[in-house]
């Protein structure tokens, strides 16, 4: 693999993470991480709406008019949305996890990253590294999500996939299911991620 | 060619939006009866619970297939009733075609305009007759089965669900079984101007039409509590009045 496209892969889920370094997609990051299910399916959805939306935006490229290039893109964006969010309503096994999401699905397609990535990769990059980056930006995105899922279902319900995994005596925390304590979390996960990487740091 | 056109703008964002207009209705015709026989059975699944014919987990861990067919063997007519308390539909009960009234919203708008509802009645062989309820919660619809006792007074059991409410608050109305259990073995006073009552301390007061409303969930309890007893309302005529021929049998 050419040097590129292994930068193209693993910087947007290391030094260029979209939740901890570019700071987009906060907004999900905060709704649906309660639990770790919940959180592995909209990381899913996620990495398969960037993928796909910056893969066909990447193929239009060159027909897109620039005045209306944002609005081309939303269309594109809101198709995949309601494609994923179709097909988890119509499984059997996905039913009840879409309704569990229910409108944060739909609200993926206000999700910074995918616009951003279409914006400042797919319009002028091939198809192929656009959909790579797609997903891995979507990867970057979901490992967050995941880690931030996991203390808050573990210390707010005591609870790991939904099975017991802290004693029975454990008091769950109310506050680590509420929104604020998933930006408490996402600030330390930042907070260690440029600990580890000393060139994220600002003077 | 000019990209930047005028012409070439609008004839390009019109074909976009076509074609993925068509792919659309497409995918959702072709997935529209999956996603129907899924929010059929789900509903199934919270009437059964409310019911008690099987544990709430044993339910969500049953298919849809198997569903269909529980609830075919246990249920014994499925109706519809008007405000006036009189039958005016019925309900098929057949494994293959079972009809449920599953849109409540429209229902729940006629109970308020005072015409037009066709509230369903559904009997279990177990003599258990579930009927829904519906209303506002804080973020969004909240709705749920309540279950009574051959009687038509006494609580067999409830089941509750939300579209948004908050996760670790108002949606233990859903995820708590200890909430929906506190239901089992009340009664409600259809007569009365609030047949239940779920506010806080209210089980203090000793009354068995009455449930504590959740901590921390202020308006999802106040909207569940709102909902039961405008349902509640609207079948007090039928309900009601089986009540008190019971009580002549008696």
């Amino acid at each position: 693999m050419d040097k590129k496209l292994k930068e193209t892969i693993l910087n947007p889920i290391l030094k260029g993470n979209p939740i901890t370094v570019l700071v987009l997609g906060i907004c999900s990051s905060l709704a649906v991480t309660v639990q770790l299910k919940g959180a592995i399916v909209m990381a899913l959805s996620v990495i398969i709406v960037t993928g796909l939306s910056s893969l066909v935006c990447s193929l239009l490229r060159n027909t897109i008019p620039n005045r209306v290039r944002i609005i081309v893109q939303l269309v594109v964006v809101a198709l995949m949305v309601i494609l994923v969010d179709q097909i988890l309503k119509a499984g059997e096994g996905t039913y009840a996890i879409d309704k569990q999401l229910s409108v944060y699905i739909g609200l993926i397609i206000t999700n910074c990253i995918v616009m951003g990535r279409i914006e400042a990769f797919a319009l002028g990059n091939k198809p192929i590294p656009s959909l790579l980056d797609g997903l891995a930006n979507g990867v970057g995105y979901g490992l967050i999500l995941v880690i931030v899922a996991f203390f808050r279902e573990l210390l707010g319900s005591g609870t790991l996939f939904g099975f017991q995994v802290l004693p029975a005596g454990y008091i769950p925390n109310n506050l680590v299911i509420l929104p604020p304590f998933a930006l408490i979390l996402l600030g330390c996960i930042i907070w260690v991620h440029r600990a580890i990487d000393k060139d994220l740091q600002e003077n | 060619m000019n990209t930047n056109s005028n012409a070439y703008t609008v004839i390009y964002t019109t074909v976009i939006v076509v074609i993925v207009a068509a792919l659309l209705a497409f995918v959702a015709a072709k997935l529209g009866p999956a996603q129907e026989a899924n929010t059929k059975a789900e509903t199934l699944r919270q009437m059964m619970s409310a019911a008690q014919i099987k544990p709430t987990d044993e339910l969500y861990s049953t298919k849809n297939a198997g569903i269909l067919q529980l609830y075919a063997d246990n249920i014994e007519e499925a109706y519809t009733i008007g405000l006036d308390g009189q039958k005016n539909g019925t309900l098929s009960t057949t494994k293959d075609k079972i009809e449920l009234i599953d849109k409540l919203k429209p229902q729940n708008k006629a109970i308020k305009a005072g015409s037009g509802a066709t509230l369903p009645v559904y009997v279990f062989k177990s003599g258990v007759i579930v009927v829904p309820i519906y209303g506002a919660g804080l973020w969004g619809p909240i709705w749920g089965y309540i279950a009574f006792n051959p009687d038509c007074r006494t609580i067999a059991g409830a089941y509750f669900d939300h579209e948004s409410e908050t996760p670790g608050l108002g949606a233990k109305i859903k995820d708590e079984a200890w909430f929906r259990e506190k239901f089992a073995g009340k009664t409600v006073e259809f007569s009365s101007e609030t047949p239940f009552n779920l506010s806080k301390n209210a089980e203090a007061t000793g009354a068995s039409n009455a449930v504590d409303a959740i901590t921390g969930a202020t308006m999802t309890s106040k909207g569940l509590g709102e909902a039961l007893n405008v349902w509640f309302k609207a079948y007090e005529k039928h309900l009601g009045e089986a009540q008190t021929t019971n009580a002549e049998e008696e």
